[in-house]
């Protein structure tokens, strides 16, 4: 962390301390909060004293750290041949299905997928930690049959082997980066800490930095895997409503296309996109077979 | 929820503690008096401040893609520079000797004029945006400067005596480099300053854009310098890397194409990796306050006004 990062994160760490012990010595402070305008992704605020949800900060990073150890075990996989080590997913860790290293052909490709692999490492090293006891294990990740249902409900074709060359692996990382923005963008305001909410916006840019690297790399692999993406993107958009900018040479960033501002969405949006599911109440499925460790695993009702 | 929050409030203390102890004398000193410093400025600035600051960098990037896309500012195409909902009642461009309409970049790589072109509609959405949001609070554009700003640039960070950005495809992709990771780091760290729910996402989704926009140029950037080393492209991202990193007074939160040696899942650094994402050793994308931005845009590492804002930004952080 940087200095400066730190010196703000304690003061504001501080000063929200002190703003919370106040609005709880008196109801004042009920009415600012009541008052605090909503995106159109979040439930309206009806409940001053729980703004949100029932979940908590805690819920949340897990929540992401999930999603962290699936894009870490794919691109450490797709790089390596090898996934997460014990050390990096705890206690009990769920069994990764399929996977390899993709054969490439140049340094320029290992490169890239080098970078993405050591970067989620990070994201799931860094919110390992900041977890601490509270971190969930990896769950059991699937990275075969979950592929080729996807690419069946895409109308890709009966299956589809992302490790196959460096372009399959592009669009295989397609699949998870612009829905990590999504996750991301949709989680932050939900923090209350600002610690946490710093980092998750910096996790977020980051997410953004990749997803414009792999759509401007797909572009370049061609119309068939720019074809394959945008059949990715339309299952997405189905399954998680909406939010979704298809590839082209002039629509590199996912985003509204009324303000120029990214797309956010719930917990429950992206869970049914990484459970390829549209239903409610459903605990597990695609990518993970198992489900999500952690409080937030289900699908809303 | 108390309770939680209590129990992370100690965590990050303990945590906070920690690093303070692993920190020389020196860094202590300059930490304190960081923060001296940053109470001061929370202590005056609402929601609409930081907005504006983020309207007066959107102008800058604005006019930079629009010139270089079609040779015109966002004015000739009715997006409105005047304080509030004003069409007019902004401040100048200067732009090079040969005119508004020079600017426009003779592309020879088609995929490049699409990005650029795609960016500024983008870059002129989020002003559109800022000032529908701020409504009559709205600070005006101010005087912007895309000739003078980008000679000096170029002098200090040692790339030569001038620099056109809109010279050639390779140069508008470094003067877009130049813009779009300090987006990131001012969106970034204003986010948690902000008080709204509704501003806070509003500035995290921009946040994402120009983070998209940053990773597609140090992209191409980089393809183009592995395709042809002897151009050292990336030598002049580091540059200016460099360049930011100084004036910000870190030395240390900027880092332009490269590679580095990562372990990856093993325990010896073999991997060759490239650097498109520009973060810290957790890869969380940096962060920079309102000054360390002003100093970069500036082009001064006190804080002077210049560089591209020659007057200064409009409105109450400048």
């Amino acid at each position: 962390m940087q200095r400066g990062t730190l010196v703000r994160n304690v003061d504001e760490l501080i000063q929200k301390a002190l703003t919370r012990r106040n609005f709880l010595a008196g109801a004042s402070s009920a009415a600012t909060l009541a008052a605090v305008g909503c995106s159109k992704t979040f439930q309206p605020q009806t409940v001053p004293v729980a703004p949100t949800s029932t979940f908590n900060d805690v819920d949340y990073l897990n929540f992401a750290l999930n999603l962290e150890y699936l894009e870490a075990s794919y691109y450490l996989i797709a790089a390596t041949g090898s996934g997460l080590e014990a050390a990096d997913s705890g206690s009990g860790a769920g069994a990764v299905t399929g996977g390899a290293q993709v054969p490439f052909t140049s340094k320029i490709q290992q490169e890239y997928a080098y970078e993405i692999a050591q970067d989620e490492l990070n994201h799931v090293r860094f919110l390992r930690s900041a977890l601490g006891s509270s971190a969930v294990s990896a769950p059991a990740i699937d990275l075969q049959n979950s592929f080729n249902a996807a690419a069946a409900a895409a109308g890709i074709g009966p299956s589809f082997n992302p490790f196959a060359s460096f372009d399959t692996f592009l669009v295989g990382a397609f699949v998870f980066e612009d829905v990590g923005v999504t996750a991301y963008h949709g989680a932050a305001p939900l923090l209350t800490n600002k610690t946490y909410l710093g980092a998750a916006a910096g996790i977020m840019a980051v997410e953004a930095y990749h997803a414009a690297e792999v759509r401007a790399l797909v572009l370049q692999a061609g119309s068939a895997y720019v074809g394959y993406a945008n059949q990715i993107s339309a299952l997405r958009a189905t399954l998680g409503g909406g939010n979704e900018t298809s590839l082209s040479a002039t629509s590199i960033v996912a985003c509204d296309p009324t303000n120029a501002i990214a797309y956010a969405r719930t917990t429950s949006e992206v869970l049914q996109i990484v459970y390829a599911t549209s239903d409610g109440g459903v605990t597990s499925g695609g990518f993970f077979p198992a489900g999500l460790n952690g409080n937030i695993h289900s699908t809303n009702p | 929820m108390a309770t939680t929050e209590t129990q992370i409030l100690d965590e990050v203390i303990v945590s906070s503690r920690r690093r303070l102890m692993m920190m020389s004398g020196t860094a202590l000193a300059g930490l304190m008096l960081g923060n001296a410093t940053k109470a001061h400025a929370q202590s005056t600035l609402a929601d609409a401040d930081y907005l504006n600051f983020a309207l007066n960098l959107e102008y800058l990037e604005a006019q930079f893609y629009t010139l270089a896309s079609i040779g015109q500012t966002i004015d000739q195409i009715a997006i409105g520079i005047g304080p509030g909902a004003a069409a007019t009642g902004g401040g100048t461009v200067t732009v090079k000797p040969s005119g508004v309409a020079s600017c426009k970049v003779p592309f020879t790589i088609p995929v490049v004029a699409s990005y650029a072109s795609e960016i500024a509609s983008e870059e002129q959405k989020h002003v559109k945006f800022l000032r529908g949001a701020l409504g009559s609070s709205a600070v005006a554009m101010p005087n912007i400067d895309l000739y003078n700003s980008f000679n000096a640039a170029a002098a200090a960070a040692g790339i030569g005596p001038a620099f056109d950005p809109f010279a050639n495809d390779i140069n508008f992709l470094l003067g877009s480099y130049i813009f779009e990771d300090v987006g990131v780091t001012a969106y970034h760290g204003a986010a948690g300053l902000l008080t709204s729910t509704a501003n806070l996402s509003a500035a995290a989704g921009i946040e994402a854009v120009e983070a998209y926009h940053a990773g597609l140029i140090r992209t191409v950037l980089w393809g183009l310098d592995q395709a042809t080393p002897a151009a050292g492209i990336a030598g002049i991202t580091i540059k200016i890397s460099n360049l930011r990193a100084a004036l910000d007074g870190t030395n240390s939160d900027d880092i332009g194409l490269t590679t580095v040696q990562d372990a990856l899942n093993g325990s010896t650094s073999n991997y060759t990796a490239s650097t498109i994402v520009n973060a810290d050793s957790n890869t969380i994308a940096f962060s920079r306050t309102t000054q360390q931005v002003l100093n970069i845009v500036y082009a001064s590492s006190t804080g002077a006004k210049g560089g591209f804002f020659p007057g200064g930004l409009n409105g109450n952080v400048n």
